[in-house]
């Protein structure tokens, strides 16, 4: 049976989907979007994954820090482009996807209605299987409900498309907490005879400092969650966030909204270490959030059992730490005091200790995380598989999406009986057909002068394609199309890519094929006859154009069949 | 100016195509090529051996070629091509090439629409033309020109000659290579006239200068090259006067 399973095979990709932890097929949905055709757009991603909309508004898109544009002028806005597609897909009507007839009997249990646990459920479901998906909260979607704040990550668009996924036939069971109303044991005894393990880490990190029990302390997770609940958050005049990634600008701006007069971001290292977005750092300062670069916290100092100031150290960097970050070192006698109400901790996130079953636990991280196979998700327990958060610490929606489909070609070997390491290695060459990058010319967007940037900035970016259709259009024109044909819709029927094909008994050798091929898809071979490399060819025939002897052909569009078409109406007429 | 509704095609690159919200003229119809590039120059005269009176080819605006140097290729077979017409006494502006890009605020529909208005205002129609021996040996010529290995091979190898050195060491500047274009060009569309000429019936120097317009001395020095290319030969005396007849190329 053909399974969806793009990390399985070595393959030669694009620089977007080798850099893509659930190895989107970017070229492809670029390419079509070219022509308009988002509907179809849409579908590609959803083959490789069931969050598009989701990730064209949160993903911190890897895919456009690897483009091949960067090299000659800026990265194309993939993720701006994902996010108009599933935005004019969405607004056009819900869609349905195509039913899967139930064709495996055994059933398969998905703890965490995450991203990772969805995705999962949303791979296996598509190979037939029965899948379950246990929830402890009120709505699945893990932190993508209820830590990413509305104005980053619309709720309905949440909800739409985990309604797509539930109409493959998942059921989601909601208000069932792990180590509680089910255990593994359990659920093995209910008959499931897979489970997945995605519970993420819910809990926030503590500043472990003096001070941290004071009213007006409330970690960023905790924070977050809260706010997503509706439930009456209140912040002070003066908010300080400890920390410097993105729930820590998440949690900035959301004060800010709740009507912090002053929200400062205190992080230790300097602001090219931020782990946020960059752009998500430059909307938060738009938004008027003050980041103050190498500072630590050292103490809370409260008065009457609340919050009234924040000590700090200033912080130099030093060496670099097995992170590959340089450590920040406190400066001595450098200690100075903010004035706050509330302060919110974002340092990171931790599984909460009682949810990780025994037996499963990592002994080599500090951190309480699931041990798991890296190649196969498979943890200790025969038939348990575990990933997403939970077992790498927290880390993003695309790479627990990556975990999901992993995780569900696992489970599909090994309920069918298959030998699950066979062939896991994920075993991806880079690609791209561009040689001499002096070639490539410049095409800057036509609204504004060369950037110098490497991206473009996501909200600018999706302001300018959202302007007309012609700029989405010309958006996805600048893709260069790196990989090789065959990567793209080949055995789609959206597919149109000719093939150029060499007569060898015409063949002299003369060479002018392989001059003006722009790809160097045709060269000679020992035998000085033109070779057609078709991974590198795309077919557009300039080679058929100019063959001296006329030995190259195009396979579908021959010079007769050209010919055929543009007198093909005036006959009539 | 006659009074008839001209025919024109209209190539159009895949990639600079919108298909939406065009309207044409009824006589014009459009072909879609992979690259503009694709589109080999013995197609579009072609075109013209059909019947129609022009031809346009719209590619994506320089420097957006989707297969990176695609509308160059288009750019200088359309300048040859214009030459050859010259050459024939037809007009240049009977092929245009223009560059159009999806974000364009001019549509397709309308680049069309105003050539049509131009194309209106030549002389006469090819159709009408189509019975005229010497525009059916003229156009012959140019596509047996273009078929033609050396033409085919400074064509795809402009670039390596004007940009980068050859084998020597030596460098070709772009003006020197278009006046070795022009040359060629020159000399290729005579050849192929006589040669056209000649494999119909034998064909003495003299009835040759006069169908060409040349020198016969002009005419001799052409044969004698063409003979030995084994293109043409002695075919038999007409009392003192020799005729040639054109040889079959395989």
């Amino acid at each position: 049976m053909p399974i969806n399973n793009n990390t399985q095979v070595k393959r030669r990709l694009p620089p977007c989907r080798s850099a893509c932890p659930a190895r989107v097929n970017v070229q492809a949905y670029v390419s079509l979007l070219q022509r308009g055709k988002y509907k179809e757009a849409v579908e590609i991603i959803r083959n490789d994954m069931p969050f598009p909309a989701i990730c064209g508004r949160v993903c911190f898109s890897p895919c456009e820090d690897a483009c091949a544009r960067t090299n000659v002028d800026q990265a194309v806005a993939i993720r701006a482009l994902k996010k108009l597609a599933a935005d004019v897909e969405r607004e056009s009507g819900r869609v349905k996807p195509k039913a899967v007839p139930e064709k495996q009997r055994e059933r398969v249990a998905v703890i965490g209605g995450g991203p990772a646990g969805l995705t999962a459920a949303y791979e296996l479901a598509k190979l037939g299987y029965p899948v379950t998906v246990f929830e402890r909260m009120a709505e699945p979607g893990g932190m993508m409900r209820y830590c990413i704040p509305d104005f980053r990550l619309e709720r309905f668009v949440v909800k739409n498309e985990i309604a797509y996924i539930r109409d493959l036939g998942i059921e989601i069971k909601t208000g069932v907490e792990f180590g509680k109303d089910i255990t593994l044991d359990s659920l093995q005894k209910e008959g499931y005879k897979a489970i997945f393990l995605a519970i993420g880490t819910q809990q926030g990190m503590k500043l472990n400092i003096l001070g941290e029990d004071l009213n007006g302390v409330i970690n960023a997770v905790d924070f977050l969650r809260d706010v997503a609940l509706e439930k009456d958050v209140k912040v002070g005049k003066r908010v300080t966030v400890i920390g410097g990634g993105n729930s820590a600008i998440d949690a900035a701006r959301t004060s800010k909204r709740l009507g912090a007069e002053k929200a400062i971001v205190l992080y230790r290292r300097s602001r090219e270490e931020m782990p946020a977005l960059s752009s998500e750092v430059e909307e938060a300062e738009k938004e008027g959030v003050e980041f103050h670069f190498l500072v630590a916290p050292k103490q809370i100092i409260g008065e009457n059992g609340k919050v009234k100031a924040v000590e700090c150290a200033r912080m130099r960097l030093g060496e670099p730490d097995e992170s590959g970050r340089r450590r920040p070192v406190p400066i001595s006698f450098s200690e100075h005091q903010y004035e706050v109400d509330t302060v919110i901790p974002a340092l990171g996130q931790v599984a909460e200790i009682a949810s990780v079953p025994p037996g499963l636990s990592n002994k080599e991280t500090k951190m309480p995380l699931v041990a798991v196979d890296p190649l196969t998700l498979e943890t200790a327990i025969l038939g348990v598989f575990a990933g997403g958060d939970i077992t790498s610490g927290p880390a993003s929606i695309i790479e627990a999406v990556g975990a999901g489909k992993k995780a569900a070609v696992s489970i599909h070997l090994y309920l069918t009986g298959q030998d699950i390491h066979e062939g896991r290695e994920d075993g991806v060459e880079e690609t791209t057909w561009i040689r001499n990058w002096g070639y490539v010319q410049k095409k800057d967007r036509r609204y504004k002068p060369a950037l110098e940037k490497p991206r473009l900035g996501f909200d600018e970016a999706s302001d300018y394609l959202e302007r007309t259709e012609r700029n989405a259009k010309f958006e996805a024109l600048r893709c260069l199309g790196c990989g090789p044909c065959a990567e793209c819709l080949a055995n789609t029927d959206l597919c149109e890519v000719d093939k150029a094909i060499v007569d060898e008994a015409l063949c002299i050798g003369c060479n002018v094929c392989a001059v003006v091929c722009p790809f160097g898809a045709v060269k000679k071979d020992e035998s000085n006859i033109a070779k057609v490399n078709e991974d590198l060819c795309k077919g557009c025939g300039i080679c058929a154009a100019r063959c001296p002897t006329r030995a190259i052909t195009m396979k579908k569009l021959t010079d007769e069949r050209i010919a055929s078409l543009a007198l093909a109406t005036l006959k009539e007429k | 100016m006659e009074n008839r509704e001209p025919k024109i095609v209209c190539f159009v690159c895949n990639f600079a195509f919108c298909q939406d919200e065009i309207e044409l003229p009824d006589n014009v119809n459009v072909a879609r090529v992979n690259c503009i590039g694709r589109l080999d120059p013995v197609t579009v005269v072609e075109m013209f051996e059909k019947g129609i009176d022009a031809v346009m080819l719209a590619g994506c605006k320089p420097p957006d070629c989707h297969f990176v140097e695609g509308n160059a290729q288009a750019e200088l077979a359309v300048r040859l091509l214009k030459k050859f017409l010259l050459l024939a006494g037809l007009e240049p502006n009977r092929i245009k090439l223009v560059w159009y890009s999806p974000v364009e605020e001019e549509n397709l529909g309308d680049c069309v629409s105003k050539y049509y208005e131009a194309v209106k205002g030549f002389s006469n129609s090819l159709e009408s033309k189509q019975q005229q021996p010497e525009f059916v040996v003229n156009l012959s010529a140019i596509k047996n020109a273009f078929s033609n290995f050396q033409l085919r091979v400074l064509l795809g190898r402009e670039k390596e000659l004007t940009e980068e050195v050859n084998v020597y060491g030596e460098k070709l500047s772009q003006g020197e290579f278009d006046t070795l274009l022009d040359d060629i060009v020159k000399t290729e569309f005579i050849r192929q006239k006589i040669y056209v000429l000649a494999r119909c019936v034998p064909m003495s120097i003299k009835g040759l200068s006069e169908s060409t317009n040349l020198k016969s001395a002009e005419v001799l020095g052409h044969i004698v090259n063409m003979r030995r290319k084994n293109l043409i030969a002695f075919d038999h005396l007409e009392g003192q006067t020799p005729f040639y007849k054109a040889l079959e190329v395989n």
